[in-house]
């Protein structure tokens, strides 16, 4: 698992100053740690396209970053939300969602579609994403949060299970 | 009266100090035409203007922000208003144009007609709830509205108006354009 205070440090210090999104188990952790955060405001929201408007709210006030926590089950939800006002309006958002339905979900069936989709989806809809890995976790959120300030639209890290909550 | 006619009386009683945000469809149009410029015009995002306008208060705790919503918008995203009744942000309006129609798409009806909003809104713990019907309050709306726009805290103004019948023009401006035009005006 990631340094969780060391991972939240690392966002604050990126001018990320607020978060939302729906829990997933495999976020459990990081939740826990990110609502006592006197640093980033954790926004807990009633659905994912929701935390999207949130995020671009938050955004559209000064300029001001967030980044989201979400199931791959929510990826599902925000197809609207992402199409038709981030990416319309060219907003920045930092996604991190889960991972479900790979080996270690076998007795989930109900994750099992969307983690067959769950790549092809993101590439539908032209998210770029990586995968969030202990081992090079600060690599690969400095490639993602530098894509997403270039071109100042959302981007993804999928989030397996164990890298964000034991 | 109409949506639009109430949009109007709220241009009446506007500081100029507010950022409004409006929701897709005929409301978003009615609000540029209607309203002073730039505003937060939403062209898609169905269901969002609540929480958009959440994110908007709780970057912005020093700047008032009205959310302008339809009544198709405002139910297809109504857990937001709970987010909101949880939140309390001190700086947020909310005033629903409730025709009781997705007018935008040619009058078909929602489920609006069935609903008591200010049980519903009092219920997600949301003290400031008004709902009014704007037919019976005409004399009296633009007190309301700038009531619900200058009382401080969180405020929810639910109207129930007549059908437009006048189409405004699109908005001529990309959501891009939009966005830049509005971060722009902040000024902070
Ligand atoms: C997700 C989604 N579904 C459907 C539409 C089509 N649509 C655009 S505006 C609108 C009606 C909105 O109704 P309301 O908020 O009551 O505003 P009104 O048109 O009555 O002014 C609909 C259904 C859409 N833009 N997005
Ligand atoms: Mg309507």
């Amino acid at each position: 698992m990631i340094d969780l205070q060391e991972f939240i440090s690392y966002l604050s210090d990126h001018d990320f100053t607020l978060s939302s999104g729906v829990p997933c188990s495999y976020f459990k952790d990081l939740l826990i740690n990110l609502e006592k955060d006197p640093d980033i405001y954790y926004v807990p929201a009633t659905r994912e396209d929701e935390a999207v408007g949130i995020a671009s709210g938050y955004f559209l006030g000064d300029g001001k970053k967030s980044f989201l926590i979400m199931q791959n089950s929510g990826l599902a939800n925000i197809g609207d939300a992402l199409t038709s006002l981030a990416q319309l309006y060219k907003i920045p958002i930092l996604l991190f969602v889960s991972y479900r339905g790979l080996e270690p979900d076998n007795d989930f069936p109900e994750h099992s579609i969307m983690g067959e989709v769950t790549e092809s989806v993101l590439e539908a809809y032209k998210v770029p994403y990586w995968n969030l890995e202990e081992s090079n976790w600060i690599k690969t959120l400095d490639l993602a949060i530098n894509k997403m300030d270039k071109t100042s639209l959302p981007v993804c890290l999928l989030v397996e299970k164990g890298v964000l909550s034991e | 009266m109409k949506g639009a006619e109430v949009i109007s009386k709220l241009n009446n009683v506007l500081s100029g100090e507010e950022l409004i945000v409006s929701s897709n469809g005929n409301v978003s149009r009615q609000a540029f035409h209607l309203l002073p410029q730039p505003q937060l015009y939403l062209r898609g995002s169905m269901g969002l203007p609540v929480p958009v306008g959440l994110g908007l208060a709780i970057a912005l705790p020093g700047k008032d922000i009205i959310v302008l919503t339809g009544d198709g918008n405002f139910l297809m995203g109504l857990s937001s208003m709970a987010t909101v009744a949880f939140l309390k942000p001190l700086n947020l309006k909310i005033i629903i144009l409730d025709n009781e129609l997705y007018s935008t798409t040619g009058g078909q009806e929602t489920v609006s007609s069935n609903m008591g909003y200010l049980e519903l809104v009092l219920g997600m713990g949301v003290q400031n709830i008004n709902s009014i019907d704007s037919i019976e309050k005409e004399d009296v709306i633009e007190k309301i509205l700038s009531d619900t726009i200058k009382d401080p805290g969180l405020q929810v103004l639910h109207i129930k108006v007549e059908e437009d019948t006048i189409n405004l023009e699109n908005i001529p401006w990309h959501p891009v354009e939009i966005k830049e035009r509005f971060l722009k005006q902040l000024d902070i």
